[in-house]
């Protein structure tokens, strides 16, 4: 597990080796087991993963944001060369919110319900900087004009309950973008929206990240949005990626069989992902040899139950954490 | 009324009930007793409350708890007196033991009596009717009364007598229990195995007192370890303010009171050891409470 | 906003009901519950004409719906809650005199109660399972386990008689301070009307200890409401978010309080009601000469009257408070709305 997947340009997110481990008295869950990715500027950066294989981990790992009793236990996160783990709290979160945007889940919860929008918005840029409530505001009414919504004066005025689901994601969107990030890194964005309103906001995250030159982090549990969306995506498995590559010769030639199986049981859009058999080690204890051995179908490879596989180039960019090789049998 | 207290409901962790699969009284009981062996400050707090009460009743006292030694009065702690005596010379020792005959009868005596009204009101209350939306519409304004006020006027009028003060106690407490029951039957109502009875064709009747019941147990044992705190003070409430139990009967109300005349003249004995052992009857209730809490998995940590 | 006028519009017609339940109620106290208060007032030696003119001067001889209209019937033409049995006096004026000075104690012991509170549960939230978690709860779980009568005991054994900040626990002034001119009643409001700042550090140097003393008793509501509250907020996408998008950790906790608003407010309203009777022992205790400690007086002297004026009065504020209480909530909570 080194940083072989690093590509060796300068990106604009560097993460190597990272480790998160939640542990409490009784015992230790192992989320994120070595993880390493970099997302070049202006990239679109896929991650897919059953649920449970640690991609929320990563990303709060990222913007150092882990919930207790989570912890990076090692790795390193370079935004732009600074390595954000182990950076002072202070200068963390001049960095969250300015140069990373991040995009969670259930919009709802992330809006604050007892403050006007408006208020919502002169806080978030107010943490970064001065500026009088008359820029703010016009800044504000820019962004959400921005994100689409109809009428931001009446927005701007309200509270979060007044709004419909996709125009709360909207609104969250325009607050994790107004301080205009270099990356964006959205956790699983729509789910729990309409597949239309799906669609509608996946497009708007994908045009405000192409018109600025953004990079983006988009966790999802669907491979078709990662068809459609990213240009590079991250296969995440029990911690790991085990696969990372161009969309399209990933999702065509996958190098590594739990791809492959991801590939087979593409769940309709909205579900839960959830492997063709079997379940994920329960991240407690890590098997000695490839994570995926339990549920492979290709184990035969001798090293397979002793020896953790790492990634290694398969193709132009491909990479593969796995002994064996579908195209020239075993190596 | 009901808004407020909703909000606060609201406000409050919601917790899940995993009922046990048709549970007994008996069985979960039994499983309680195990249980309080392995945690701590459940034991310790049982075991307290247990010495508290058997010590009030059978301990050998040094001197008599209700006769006054007039020659000595005001004595501060010493061999012969080991918590001093107080203005009228009675012996603090042996009444702060002695106490514990009234005070602990009379707070159990009341949760008692507030559980044996609280839980047939509360299961009634959890049928959806419009009688079960009054009697709660009705607690709401009960309960927002200052009730404690109340019980002291309602012993002060109807006179001190151990069932007075013990009804009282238990009009304080029996919001409370309705409301718990009630909940923890509505609850209940939804989940699958009652959902199974039913079907089955048990009768209402039978499912409330068979299926329900049992499972609300553990629950209504932590809240009655905590109406019985809320006793304790209540009753020293009463007869610090000489409306509850009046001298020469040991209480400690009452001897908290005979000694607050002192307090500001340095002979601090005479209310201190009676208040501390409120003090720890108090935590000792509470500690079961939040040891049963623990048990029976509805701790918030 | 349309639905929470006619909510409230509803709860203002309730009240006429809610008035006439606790005039109900505080008829019923006196009349329903078993014994005679006359044979209790007259003792155990008093002879049979005796009793029977304490009877007919509480009324109490004449059968019960007489007696009922005749009270209802009082209390509405002639707006009088009777006279004391023992003084003659109006209840109405020995209550309105009163009143102020437990305004002013419930008022300071409520604030000192929600900021400790507060700060307790603040800490606890923040700092959960670290050391200042655990002192605060430890301190919860001395204060809520201290009747608040024994605490105010030994803070005067302490502060009074040992270290000697206190003064003695007798009254809201001096026992030779002139008091204010009467203009609220409040001896604090009137020594500021006053401008006599001498006699104002009296009269807060004498209110220390049983301020102090409520405060200590009633903070562990607030320090458990605004723990429980504050850790689940501080652990929701709420703040999660604010935090991803850089506000400052103040902010955080700010954002996480305003979850803990509506259930701390609602808790002082019910508290604020409560106190109005709760407070008499500690009234009691450090002789404050308020409401609460002339209704404990009547009590031990079971005049009636003034027992049944008390319970009415403070039943009517209980019911005033609780409507303020849910208006209140209502105007801090844009979420809250009638359904
Ligand atoms: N607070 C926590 N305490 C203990 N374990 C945790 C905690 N949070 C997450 N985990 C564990 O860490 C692992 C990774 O969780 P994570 O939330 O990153 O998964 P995920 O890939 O985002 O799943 P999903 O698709 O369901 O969002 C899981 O096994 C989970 O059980
Ligand atoms: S390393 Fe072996 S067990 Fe693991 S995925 Fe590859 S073939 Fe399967
Ligand atoms: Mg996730």
């Amino acid at each position: 597990m080194t940083a072989a997947a690093a590509p060796p340009t300068a990106s604009l997110l560097e993460v190597t080796d990272l480790r998160v481990q939640f542990r409490s008295r009784r015992r230790t869950v192992h989320a994120v087991n070595g993880v390493s990715f970099a997302i070049d500027e202006g990239e679109t950066v896929g991650l897919v993963g059953e649920t449970g294989c640690g991609k929320s981990a990563t990303v709060r790992a990222i913007i150092g944001l882990l919930k207790s009793p989570g912890r990076v236990t090692a790795g390193s996160v370079r935004l732009e060369g600074t390595d954000l783990v182990g950076l002072h709290p202070r200068q963390l979160r001049q960095i969250r919110g300015a140069s990373i945007g991040f995009v969670p889940q259930n919009p709802f919860g992330a809006l604050n319900p007892v403050l006007r929008i408006e208020r919502q918005f002169r806080n978030v840029i107010r943490a970064h900087g001065r500026g009088r409530r008359a820029e703010i505001r016009s800044t504000a009414l820019d962004m959400l004009d921005a994100v689409g919504i109809a009428d931001p004066e009446r927005v701007l005025r309200g509270y979060a309950h007044e709004l419909s689901g996709g125009m709360a994601q909207r609104v969250v969107i325009a607050l994790a973008m107004v301080l205009n990030p270099r990356l964006v890194v959205a956790d699983e964005p729509t789910t729990g929206l309409d597949l239309t309103i799906q669609r509608q906001i996946l497009d708007l995250i994908r045009d405000l990240a192409e018109t600025e030159g953004r990079s983006m982090l988009l966790v999802t549990h669907d491979v078709g949005v990662v068809a459609q969306y990213c240009s590079r995506v991250l296969v995440m498995y029990a911690g790991q990626v085990v696969e990372a590559g161009p969309v399209r010769r990933v999702l065509t030639e996958p190098a590594h069989p739990y791809t492959e199986a991801l590939l087979a049981a593409v769940p309709r859009r909205g579900e839960r992902l959830v492997g063709a058999q079997g379940t994920v080690p329960t991240l407690l204890e890590l098997p000695p040899g490839c994570f995926y051995y339990d549920r492979c179908q290709y184990r035969s490879d001798p090293r397979c139950a002793t020896e953790a596989p790492s990634l290694r180039e398969v193709g132009p960019g491909h990479w593969a954490a796995v002994h064996y090789d579908k195209g020239a049998g075993s190596t | 009324m009901s808004r407020a207290r909703l909000v606060l409901a609201r406000a409050l962790p919601q917790r899940a009930t995993e009922p046990s699969e048709g549970g007994r009284a008996g069985r979960a009981l039994r499983a309680l007793g195990k249980g309080a062996l392995t945690h701590k400050g459940l034991t310790i707090g049982f075991v307290v409350i247990l010495l508290i009460l058997l010590a009030g009743f059978f301990a050998p006292l040094p001197h008599d708890p209700i006769q006054p030694n007039p020659e000595s009065t005001l004595q501060s702690p010493d061999g012969e007196f080991w918590f001093g005596t107080d203005r009228f010379g009675f012996d603090v020792f042996s009444r702060v033991f002695a106490s514990a005959r009234l005070d602990l009868p009379i707070a159990l005596a009341g949760t008692l009596l507030s559980i044996a009204v609280g839980i047939p009101l509360g299961l009634a209350a959890s049928n959806k009717s419009r009688w079960s939306e009054r009697i709660m519409r009705g607690l709401d304004m009960f309960q927002s009364f200052p009730l404690l006020v109340l019980a002291f006027a309602i012993v002060a009028l109807t006179g001190n007598t151990l069932q007075n003060i013990i009804f009282a106690i238990a009009l304080v407490n029996v919001p409370r229990f309705i409301r718990l029951v009630r909940s923890e039957a509505l609850v209940l109502r939804e989940s699958r195995f009652i959902e199974a009875a039913t079907a089955i064709g048990a009768s209402r009747t039978r499912v409330m007192l068979r299926h329900v019941m049992p499972n609300t147990m553990g629950i209504v044992l932590a809240q009655a370890s905590l109406a019985a705190a809320h006793a304790i003070i209540v009753i020293a409430g009463l007869s610090f303010l000489g409306i509850g139990i009046t001298p020469p009967d040991a209480s400690w109300g009452v001897m908290i009171r005979v000694g607050s005349q002192n307090i500001a003249t340095g002979q601090w004995w005479v209310s201190f050891f009676p208040g501390a052992m409120v003090f720890v009857t108090i935590v000792a209730f509470n500690m079961v409470a939040d040891g049963v809490t623990r048990l029976i998995g509805r701790a918030e940590d | 906003m349309r639905y929470r006028t006619g909510a409230i519009a509803k709860r203002l017609l309730f009240i006429p009901v809610a008035v006439f339940i606790v005039i109900t109620l505080a008829f019923g106290l006196v009349n329903l519950t078993p014994g005679d208060p006359a044979l209790v007032i007259a003792g155990d030696l008093a002879s049979d004409e005796h009793v029977a003119e304490i009877r007919a001067e509480l009324g109490t001889d004449k059968p019960l719906p007489q007696r009922y209209a005749a009270y209802v019937r009082e209390l509405f033409t002639e707006r009088s809650l009777g006279t004391s049995f023992f003084t003659k006096r109006p209840i109405w004026d020995e209550i309105t005199q009163r009143f102020p000075d437990t305004l002013e104690l419930v008022v300071l012991g409520l604030l000192g109660a929600v900021l400790y509170g507060s700060l307790l549960g603040t800490l606890s939230s923040y700092f959960r399972r670290r050391w200042p978690d655990t002192l605060s709860r430890t301190s919860v779980t001395i204060t809520q386990s201290i009747p608040d009568f024994f605490m105010g005991l030994l803070l005067i054994y302490v502060i009074f008689y040992i270290i000697g900040w206190a003064p003695a626990p007798v009254g809201r002034i001096g026992l030779l301070d002139r008091p204010p001119d009467r203009v609220t009643g409040a001896v604090i409001l009137d020594t500021l009307i006053a401008r006599d700042w001498g006699l104002l550090k009296t009269a807060f140097h004498h209110a220390m200890l049983p301020v102090v003393t409520l405060a200590l008793f009633y903070s562990s509501h607030f320090a458990k409401t605004s723990r429980a509250v504050l850790s689940r907020a501080l652990n929701s996408d709420q703040v999660e978010f604010a935090r991803a998008c850089g506000l400052s950790e103040l902010r955080v906790v700010g954002y996480a309080f305003r979850e803990a608003r509506t259930p701390v407010v609602t808790y002082i309203g019910i508290l604020f009601a409560a106190l109005f009777g709760g407070a008499a022992i500690v009234e009691t205790v450090f002789a404050w000469g308020g409401l609460g400690q002339w209704a404990i007086d009547a009590m031990l002297k079971l005049d009636v009257p003034a027992i049944q004026g008390f319970i009415l009065v403070v039943g009517l504020l209980t019911l005033l408070v609780y409507l303020l209480l849910d208006l209140i909530v209502v105007a801090l909570d844009p979420r809250v709305s009638y359904e």
